[in-house]
């Protein structure tokens, strides 16, 4: 029953995926993003077969197996850019800086407005993590895991689906900052989408994301009690 | 059948490095994901010649292009959440997104002013091919 259940979950989570897609070819717009389409469609097709978390997460690890190695994939494009990441290091290092430094005061001072517990201002202050480091993060800091896990997933989604607009909007064009600000703020779901402009914006993407990670994991165990008693 | 597996000798050599990413963030208790310490060894023998880009292009190029389904089994994870969202939706959605958007202006707007003022990089090159 279980072996039938995770190969249900296989077999749904890549068709959904290559439907998804083919759907976002043909009708582009920040609602057809591959990630939030495929997981709006997953989660009730899941509901609707009345199959809990637990007992997709089989199928889960066996997915996101891969992951580990397409990471690391990511060398490669860096490599074959390696000249224009080397020679822009200063500008990656100040847009890295801006971009988690003030996602995390705006994310900080909103929800103290809209008068959220303290619990859940940690678990946002470090949302733009990708998740294995953002899961170490929230113990040192007292977040709640699930919450944090969430909170980064969602960040990672709103970041692909409307980030490339919003830059298009505002004229920022250089492959380099697109690459930057995706990876910075959208971890790895950012950097997924970015990558599919461009070599360079998935190769800057990567490391940003590895970038900010260490950054905001080393600054946030000081920066945040100070902006807890602020 | 001589190409597949080629894939998968590639894919091996992510593996390895993938796993001495994750063995040496568990010893030394690195402030970093496995596999971004991996990759970032990775690009160390590709710069080096230790590893020759030949060895893992292919099998990379494909990964990266389906980077965005590994996470979909983990975001599928949000479904455990909906109590949470059912009281504070609201509230938690706006301060995620706005927070988001403005750190993808600035970053995006500060690195943009900076590469260019620096004499700027040939775009053509990097720019829209998919």
């Amino acid at each position: 029953m279980n072996l039938l259940i995770t190969i249900y979950s296989l077999v749904v989570t890549i068709l959904v995926y290559l439907v998804s897609r083919k759907v976002a070819q043909k009708f582009p717009s920040p609602f057809t993003t591959p990630v939030f389409l495929s997981t709006t469609l997953i989660i009730v097709i899941l509901l609707f077969s009345h199959i809990t978390y637990e007992e997709y997460a089989i199928a889960k690890d066996i997915m996101t197996y891969l992951l580990g190695p397409a990471t690391v994939a990511l060398a490669v494009p860096l490599y074959k850019h390696r000249f224009i990441v080397l020679n822009n290091l200063i500008p990656a290092i100040i847009g890295l800086t801006v971009g988690s430094i003030s996602t995390i005061l705006v994310a900080i001072m909103l929800a103290k407005w809209f008068h959220l517990k303290e619990l859940i201002l940690a678990s946002m202050s470090i949302k733009s993590i990708t998740i294995p480091v953002a899961a170490e993060v929230s113990k040192i800091i007292g977040a709640d895991a699930v919450l944090v896990a969430g909170f980064v997933m969602i960040t990672g989604m709103c970041g692909a689906m409307f980030g490339p607009p919003i830059m298009n909007m505002l004229r920022i064009k250089h492959p380099f900052a697109r690459g930057l600000s995706m990876g910075t703020i959208a971890h790895g779901i950012g950097t997924a989408e970015v990558a599919k402009e461009g070599e360079l914006q998935g190769a800057v993407a990567g490391i940003a994301m590895g970038l900010a990670a260490v950054f905001t994991s080393l600054v946030i165990p000081f920066l945040l009690p100070v902006l807890l008693k602020w | 059948m001589k190409k597949l597996l080629k894939l998968l000798i590639q894919l091996f050599i992510l593996l390895v490095f993938n796993q001495v990413g994750i063995i040496l963030v568990d010893s030394f208790h690195i402030p970093l994901p496995g596999n971004v310490l991996g990759m970032v060894l990775l690009f160390l023998c590709l710069l080096t010649g230790i590893v020759k880009l030949s060895w893992v292009d292919e099998t990379s190029t494909i990964l990266i292009k389906h980077l965005a389904f590994f996470f979909i089994p983990i975001s599928v994870g949000l479904m455990t959440l909906g109590s949470i969202f059912m009281y504070n939706g609201f509230a938690l959605l706006t301060v995620i997104t706005i927070s988001a958007f403005i750190g993808i202006i600035l970053s995006g707007l500060s690195s943009q002013f900076f590469v260019k003022k620096r004499g700027g990089i040939e775009v053509e090159s990097a720019h829209n091919h998919i």
